[in-house]
């Protein structure tokens, strides 16, 4: 690998990459990929020896009859013998991480070929969501140094930085085994609407409870379940916690809620409630989205109660030892 | 064997020696004490030396079965009925608190001003007495938290006042049931209903808890020649008639006994006024006579108009725990002096000078009466002209003698204040020092909110029982 990152050129007396070098090599989906090794190779296997070939996986499908058939006719006459044996299509199938590399070796044949494209600063570009190099290792299951690969992702990042109008299809294509599958940077939230009536929904949760509120401008009134906070929670610290991202952002005799509370207990009842109108309270003030995360009132709480295990008292705790 | 002398000793050893005790032969004890000194020497416990008695390690012994005594509090416990005493005595001042300076004194005037309504009024000492002793003040209310006492005019107080003073004034009789939610101030309404009378020259009398009355834990007795059989509280009674001669001295020694009273056990002259007339006895068993006697010369034309309230209405709504002779439970309406309250809030009695009659709700320490609930859900359905509902079908024990006793009555709903009264009340919490923040729009808005939208008892609760011991 360090003579790839050092003196990838050796492998340009091998592959033609003025033709077809933007194509992954190691799942040939057309017989253009195959362009730099010759066909033959196939025939010549089969003509000397009886032994079913080593072949890579993929190339299986090569062995189609009726793709061989006219092969054998057309080519009888010459007979080219380049390798006695079937050789893979990857020159770097026996190297450790042939995947990575080829993919490595792609990249930086792009970035010789097209580095005099235009290029727009970084800052300009449409964010990217790439690979890390964990990420990178899970998705081909090669053990990839890291070295190696933000070598490869610097590279890459300088392609993706090639002027979007005059992006080169192989670019594109080259680049895709190091963008996820899913570019979260183009998520767009999804804008929840103020009703008709000045109303904006909210919904939060918080160990078994769900609490569901409404929020809509007026004097500081908050119903919950119909009842006013004082019936609907006994103790004062349940009110507050119910009203705490109101009360930190000051905005508690700004508007009035409606709220309805189900399941689990008083505490987490309140707690629910009190994501459920921050979130209402969001609608109306997206600025307010950052003071509320601040306060505690954005981040769902995920803890709830453990499972019981089998052999245990409860969901730790072991029974009592006897010696008997 | 060893030999009880030093090896390197030469000499024999003495018998004396031999004899000392350990301590003093032992090489500390007497090298550390100088050979020429005034001073006593201090015996320290030598700790090296073994104790003979107990193991060498016996304060890691595990000792099993074994009470530890001699722990706790050796102090002596309250007597019987102390503890009791020291929940429900009633504190009116606290030096500790800060004196509030410049706020008016409450007048009769004050009450049903509307202008009023958000001012924090303090309450003349003479007041302060008269409501003392008809136990207007509760345990439950914080007035041992401030210097004097003070009340704030809200708008329902206004409102509730206003309408019953015009129309007491017309000789009109005002029977009323204050409802309302929780802690939301109904039996501080019924104490400023009582400083109302008070003011307004009425006789006021007051049946503190209705409670006392049914969960037989006074005395009883049957009264003679009733026809169903009647009961009244002697020791009860008594007390009720002190504290109503006391509190209303004023007016009820300026009226003068109209009536025979032959068939009464004590002698009451003519000329005498009703202050003697209810002071006449000290015996528990004439005590239910004179007031009835006292009570019919109230009815008489000229008289100052009466004001009767209780507080706890759901209690005297159901069979009380007492028993008659015959070991059946008696209906609370059958007490006498329930009775008495039954029949003036039911419109059966006829007040020709005018009268309030106020029965208090209460929700923290109440029954689930049904009767009652539906009854006051048709008393204010009628009163707001909706459509009445009707009674549940499904349910065969509403008790009629209830449905009458509530016939007509109107029902005043108090309701939460505004965040306009409750800044005011607040600013007041913090002039005596027991609010420890800033009263501004922001808090008085927070703790509005907390407080179930102004509820007072809540609003009590949210601001100042940090600061309660």
């Amino acid at each position: 690998m360090s003579s790839l990152r050092t003196g990838f050129r050796c492998l340009r007396d091998i592959r033609q990459t003025g033709k077809v070098a933007a194509t992954a090599q190691w799942q040939p989906t057309s017989k253009a990929s195959l362009a730099y090794r010759p066909k033959q190779a196939i025939n010549a296997t089969r003509s000397i020896t009886t032994t079913a070939p080593r072949l890579a996986e993929t190339t299986t499908t090569e062995i189609i009859p009726s793709d061989l058939e006219p092969a054998d006719q057309d080519q009888s006459a010459v007979v080219q013998v380049p390798y006695a044996r079937a050789v893979p299509i990857s020159p770097s199938y026996f190297s450790r991480k042939p995947i990575f590399n080829d993919a490595f070796v792609i990249v930086q044949d792009l970035a010789r070929k097209y580095a005099r494209l235009p290029i727009i600063p970084r800052d300009k570009v449409t964010p990217t969501a790439w690979r890390t190099k964990e990420q990178y290792r899970l998705a081909v299951g090669e053990h990839v140094k890291g070295r190696d690969y933000a070598t490869c992702m610097k590279l890459a990042k300088r392609l993706n930085q090639i002027h979007p109008d005059l992006m080169p299809e192989e670019v594109t294509a080259g680049l895709l085994p190091f963008k996820r599958e899913v570019n979260y940077y183009l998520n767009q939230p999804k804008i929840q609407p103020i009703d008709q009536y000045g109303r904006s929904h909210g919904v939060g949760k918080r160990k078994s409870s769900v609490a569901r509120a409404w929020v809509v401008e007026g004097t500081g009134e908050v119903l919950v379940n119909g009842k006013p906070l004082s019936e609907a929670f006994g103790r004062v610290h349940d009110r507050e916690s119910a009203v705490w991202g109101m009360k930190l952002t000051e905005r508690l005799d700004k508007y009035n809620v409606w709220a309805m509370v189900s399941g689990g207990g008083t505490t987490g009842q309140a707690e629910a409630l009190a994501l459920a109108i921050a979130k209402a309270l969001c609608v109306h003030e997206p600025a307010l989205k950052n003071p509320l995360r601040r306060a505690g009132c954005i981040t769902r709480d995920p803890r709830k109660v453990e499972r019981k295990k089998h052999g245990h008292v409860k969901a730790r705790k072991m029974p009592t030892w006897v010696k008997r | 064997m060893a030999t009880a002398n030093c090896w390197r000793c030469l000499g024999r050893p003495s018998t004396q020696r031999l004899l000392a005790p350990s301590s003093l032969t032992s090489f500390r004890a007497p090298s550390s004490v100088a050979a020429f000194t005034t001073s006593a020497t201090l015996l320290a416990k030598d700790d090296n030396s073994f104790s003979m008695k107990g193991h060498i390690r016996s304060g890691k012994r595990l000792v099993l079965g074994k009470k530890k005594k001699g722990r706790g509090d050796r102090s002596k416990p309250p007597g019987p009925g102390e503890r009791k005493a020291f929940r429900k005595r009633i504190q009116l001042s606290n030096d500790n608190a800060l004196k509030v300076t410049g706020l008016p004194e409450l007048e009769a005037q004050k009450l049903v001003d509307p202008a009023a309504v958000g001012q924090i009024v303090s309450l003349p000492s003479d007041l302060v007495d008269q409501l003392r002793t008809a136990e207007a003040f509760k345990p439950t209310q914080n007035w041992g938290l401030f210097r004097s006492p003070h009340m704030l005019v809200r708008k329902d107080t206004v409102d509730f006042l206003g309408d019953l003073t015009k129309r007491v004034g017309n000789k009109e009789t005002v029977r009323t049931v204050i409802d309302g939610e929780r802690s939301v101030g109904k039996s501080m309404l019924g104490l400023q209903t009582m400083a109302a009378g008070f003011m307004n020259k009425m006789v006021v009398i007051n049946i503190p808890e209705a409670q006392d009355l049914v969960e037989a834990r006074t005395d009883y007795s049957p009264i003679p020649r009733t026809m169903p059989e009647q009961f009244s509280h002697p020791s009860y009674i008594l007390k009720l008639m002190q504290a109503i001669r006391s509190a209303n001295e004023e007016v009820l020694s300026k009226e003068i006994v109209k009536l025979e009273h032959i068939h009464l056990p004590v002698s009451v002259s003519r000329n005498s006024s009703l202050a003697s007339l209810a002071n006449a006895t000290k015996e528990p068993e004439f005590a239910w006579p004179i007031f009835n006697a006292l009570w019919q010369e109230l009815l008489q034309p000229g008289r100052p108009p009466i004001m009767f309230t209780l507080d706890g209405l759901s209690h005297i709504m159901r069979i009380s725990d007492y028993r008659s002779p015959s070991f059946n439970l008696i209906h609370s309406h059958d007490l006498a002096l329930i009775r008495l309250f039954v029949e003036a809030l039911g419109g059966k009695t006829h007040f020709p000078n005018g009268a309030a009659i106020v029965g208090v709700t209460t929700k923290g320490n109440s029954l689930k009466v049904k009767s009652m609930d539906k009854a006051l859900e048709q008393a204010a359905a009628d009163q707001a002209g909706l459509p009445i509902p009707e009674r549940d079908a499904f349910y065969a024990k509403y008790d009629e003698r209830v449905f009458e006793a509530l016939k007509g009555v109107k029902v005043f709903d108090v309701k939460s204040i505004s965040k306009l009264e409750a800044r005011s009340l607040m600013e007041y919490w913090a002039a005596s020092g027991v609010l420890r923040m800033r009263v501004d729009e922001r808090t008085v808005s927070e703790k509005w909110t907390l407080a179930g939208n102004g509820v007072l008892g809540e609003l009590e609760r949210a601001s100042l029982y940090v600061s309660r011991l």
